[in-house]
């Protein structure tokens, strides 16, 4: 995934969390959670240039720059050769090979050419000159076959099948082995480099298992490392040339019935296990906070201390409401959070991350972000979601979203619903209004124009308890260089109630898609009779609103595809949204 | 009514221990699931909809609840949709099967979100009657508990067998990721009683068919890529435990399918549906889906596959 240049330009290292580094209060116990919670999901990992995978890269440039862009079949057999040559000769056969819109090469690549078995051809065609080429578009994950017969020059029939990829060729069997056990992270799991030690572990074995890449439609195949009674599943990705994951499995008396790990499989698992049914703790810097992927929720953050003082209760984004402006009612309210076993319509399909923020070369703060994705995201109609709290060194925080769309349309607005249950229960909330700061008497709601007037900070509202302290509460104007355009959010808050469930729990989801005033769902707890929110606990809902955009070279809440070697890869464009909260200096 | 319901399924499992079971012969066992025996509704020849091309949808785009559509017939290209204003007011709906008199059944679902339909309303049918076209509230199957980690859905299939007269419910209310809490039931229309329940199995789609030289309830599993079948009595009620039919398991381009629809053809092949499914409300654009065509090999008493499209 590629993002917009000017976004995140303040983030450096990413740390991946995980279950065993990271305090977590998981009760797994038994030896398959134990696996799970070991295993690793490697989004965007990249291998190690060794001299077999330059050379692949070389041969799929070269094959992309010919005028029929096709890694060809290399073979001394004349028949096989000339059974490739009938087929490209035939318009069926080649007429998946670049984008039609662009006219891009695909990667395509002949990964077959055999005499055809019988149960393969009409008895009329079993003369022993009849030859099956199959040929695989790593873009579109297509596979076309075509049987020749070398005898009589004739194309028999060319049959295209889309999502289905033929048998690898050995070299690229060779290839995915090499890429596993050149990985880092291979290595590190099985405590040795495998191609240099196989030798001296006689009880080693290695073998090449199938399996799916089931979310990105990727050709992936899994080199299987045992070791005594495990064995070490490493998928690799042969469109993208990287480790997608790894996880050991039982193969010993343990292990009831075979298991066959794949790309989902290994994500979801490894989710719902590490966070979705356990609660993660991070202590980073002076800052210290559990946090958990909710079944509808997204992420949550829970017990944010600074400095061993509890700021906030709990703050997570309840629904992604999404209406299109073209239809009437036509849109979508999402809920996002747990892959299995949720109300989510998008899904966590990644471990929370953890980076620093660095500004001029200076470590100021770190962040934790979480993010969501359609299977199919960025095909239209498919959605990409990220959380992202942001935790500084003086006590600022912030709480933010971002689309990276797609979405049905370019005429489509998002309103994410932030819930963020602040500590203490003496608390007011008040509101800058011509060179004032005004208190709200009772719940209510606002919503952020071009009519409001802001501190010098930017701060726009505060809330604090009897003792002054508390936060101002920046929103987003497209000040924080972030590519954001600007939050133009709705604000509400109610009290916090002990005695009854206003949130702090699931939500499911809170409100229809295609309100565009007020009634984005937490007016239901304000209407209709506000209660008194003075010196009490409160709670902030925050609305904002981002409009996207496909303009070219002005793209917002966007995603786009484009082909990098012969395959598509993602441009995203995100739009970011949510408040600063400075801490109040006395 | 819960304890009605399990005295009516006690009562109803101790009738068939004790009542001579009727046999069937081969040829209506093989019979079973093949021959036409449903019949279109009245209603429908009413509305300016040729019965014998018309059928009805609960996944048109943007359409919530069900619909009645009719394909474009040739030289004619106009798809027409009909909407019934009962058929829209109980939110989204899954399964649909139709009865021998011509009245449909479905089940309502959570689309995208539980605004329209949360566990207090997804384990009810409703019943779209043959004569007017009416919706309403045929059956409530027992509530779902609302435990912590419950999964979003409840009724994902409906079949009716027109040769016991009877209806098929599969359910997974109440199931969590820990436990499978599914249910199969046995629904005899004319009483509106349950008369049979499987518990402990997450099923979808559903069919009953002979091909084997049994009768039998195939049933898709939720958790798995399997098919399981467990054999009918000719009243319809469970005979023994489920066992695995065949599995989906490693075919096809994602290679763990969920069985969501199950069919036959004329010559008694199993024709397979398959979606992902992981108990979410993740909804795409165009949900990736394949049919698989299984043919049964009765001396091996195996099924074949023969074909994924």
């Amino acid at each position: 995934m590629r993002f917009n240049s000017i976004q995140f330009i303040l983030i450096s290292f990413v740390f991946l969390t995980s279950c065993d580094s990271n305090s977590s209060k998981s009760s797994s116990s038994n030896s398959e959670k134990n696996l799970i919670n070991e295993s690793l999901i490697l989004p965007d990992s990249s291998s190690v240039l060794f001299p077999l995978l330059k050379k692949r890269y070389e041969t799929i440039e070269a094959a992309l720059s010919l005028p029929i862009p096709i890694i060809l079949f290399q073979s001394n057999d004349s028949s096989l050769v000339k059974a490739q040559s009938l087929a490209l000769k035939d318009k069926r056969f080649i007429e998946n090979l670049v984008d039609k819109k662009t006219r891009e090469a695909y990667r395509n690549e002949i990964f077959n050419i055999y005499k055809a078995r019988p149960q393969e051809v009409s008895t009329a065609n079993q003369n022993g000159s009849v030859y099956k080429i199959e040929m695989y578009n790593y873009a579109l994950n297509l596979t076309t076959t075509a049987f020749v017969d070398i005898t009589s020059n004739t194309v028999i029939s060319v049959n295209t099948l889309p999502q289905s990829q033929p048998d690898i060729p050995t070299y690229l069997k060779d290839l995915a082995i090499q890429i596993a056990i050149n990985h880092e992270d291979v290595i590190k799991a099985l405590g040795y480099k495998p191609g240099e030690q196989e030798a001296l572990m006689s009880n080693t074995k290695t073998a090449l298992n199938n399996t799916k890449c089931e979310r990105s439609m990727h050709l992936c195949v899994a080199p299987t490392f045992t070791v005594k009674d495990k064995a070490l599943w490493v998928i690799v990705d042969l469109t993208d040339y990287n480790v997608v994951g790894i996880r050991w499995t039982n193969t010993g008396t343990e292990q009831k019935t075979p298991v066959r790990i794949s790309e989902k499989k290994l994500k979801f698992d490894k989710i719902m296990e590490c966070y979705c049914k356990a609660v993660s703790n991070l202590e980073k810097n002076d800052w210290n906070l559990n946090y958990v992927i909710t079944t509808s929720d997204g992420l949550r953050i829970s017990e944010v201390k600074y400095k061993d003082k509890l700021i906030i209760n709990n703050a997570k984004i309840v629904d992604w409401h999404v209406s299109y402006s073209n239809t009437d009612g036509f849109g979508y309210s999402d809920a996002v959070g747990c892959p299995e076993f949720s109300q989510a319509a998008v899904v966590a399909v990644s471990d929370p991350k953890i980076s620093d923020i660095i500004e001029n070369g200076n470590t100021i703060g770190f962040a934790l972000e979480q993010y969501f994705s359609s299977e199919q995201w960025p095909l239209p109609c498919n959605y990409n979601y990220m959380q992202r709290f942001e935790f500084y060194n003086d006590g600022r925080f912030r709480v933010a979203g971002a689309s990276l769309g797609r979405g049905c349309g370019n005429n489509g607005t998002y309103r994410p619903v932030f819930r963020i249950s602040m500590a203490g229960n003496e608390n007011t909330f008040s509101q800058f209004s011509k060179n004032n700061w005004a208190t709200w008497p009772k719940e209510q709601w606002h919503l952020q124009s071009e009519q409001d007037t802001y501190t010098p900070e930017g701060y726009l509202y505060k809330i604090e308890n009897k003792q002054q302290q508390g936060y101002y509460i920046e929103p987003n104007r497209g000040q924080f260089k972030d590519g954001s355009r600007g939050d133009f959010a709705y604000m509400y808050i109610t009290t916090q109630h002990l005695d009854k469930d206003e949130g702090d729990n699931d939500l499911g989801s809170i409100g229809p898609c295609c309100n565009t005033d007020y009634h984005q769902g937490p007016e239901k707890f304000i209407e209709p009779t506000p209660e008194n929110i003075n010196s009490t606990g409160i709670v902030i809902w925050y609305v904002p609103q981002m409009k996207n955009d496909d303009t070219k070279g002005k793209e917002y809440c966007w995603a786009e595809s484009y082909l990098e070697h012969g395959v598509y890869k993602t441009h995203v464009y995100p739009c970011m949204a949510g408040p600063l909260f400075v801490p109040i200096k006395k | 009514m819960r304890n009605y319901i399990l005295n009516a399924v006690i009562f109803s499992s101790l009738l068939s221990l004790v009542a001579c079971e009727e046999k069937m012969t081969e040829d209506e066992i093989a019979r079973i699931g093949i021959e036409p025996c449903r019949k279109p509704a009245k209603f429908i020849s009413t509305i300016g909809f040729d019965p014998s091309k018309a059928a009805y949808s609960t996944s048109e785009q943007n359409i919530k609840g069900l619909t009645l559509i009719q394909l474009p017939a040739s030289g004619d290209s106009i798809r027409k949709v009909y909407q019934d204003s009962s058929w829209s007011q109980y939110g989204y709906m899954s399964s649909i099967t139709t009865d021998d008199n011509g009245n449909a059944y479905v089940a309502p679902i959570p689309f995208v979100n539980t605004l329209d339909n949360t566990l207090a309303t997804i384990h009810t049918i409703y019943k779209v009657n043959n004569e007017n076209g009416k919706m309403e509230l045929f059956m409530e199957l027992p509530k779902i508990d609302s435990i912590a980690g419950v999964n979003p859905y409840g009724i994902l299939g409906l079949y009716y067998d027109c040769h016991g007269k009877k209806m098929y419910v599969s359910s997974v209310g109440g199931s969590t990721q820990e436990k499978e809490n599914g249910s199969l039931y046995v629904i005899d229309i004319a009483s509106k009683k349950i008369i049979d329940q499987l518990k402990g199995y997450d099923p979808l789609g559903l069919f009953v068919g002979g091909a084997t030289g049994s009768k039998k309830l195939y049933f898709g599993h939720a958790r798995t890529s399997d098919i399981y079948s467990i054999e009918l009595s000719k009243d319809g009620t469970f005979k023994g435990k489920p066992t695995i039919e065949l599995t989906l398991d490693g075919v096809g381009p994602r290679g763990m399918d969920k069985a969501r629809r199950i069919r036959s053809d004329q010559y008694g092949n199993l024709l397979i549906y398959g979606i992902d499914f992981s108990y979410n409300l993740a909804a795409q654009s165009n949900k990736p889906e394949s049919r698989y065509q299984f043919g049964y090999n009765r001396e091996d008493k195996k099924w074949i596959l023969m074909k994924i499209e």
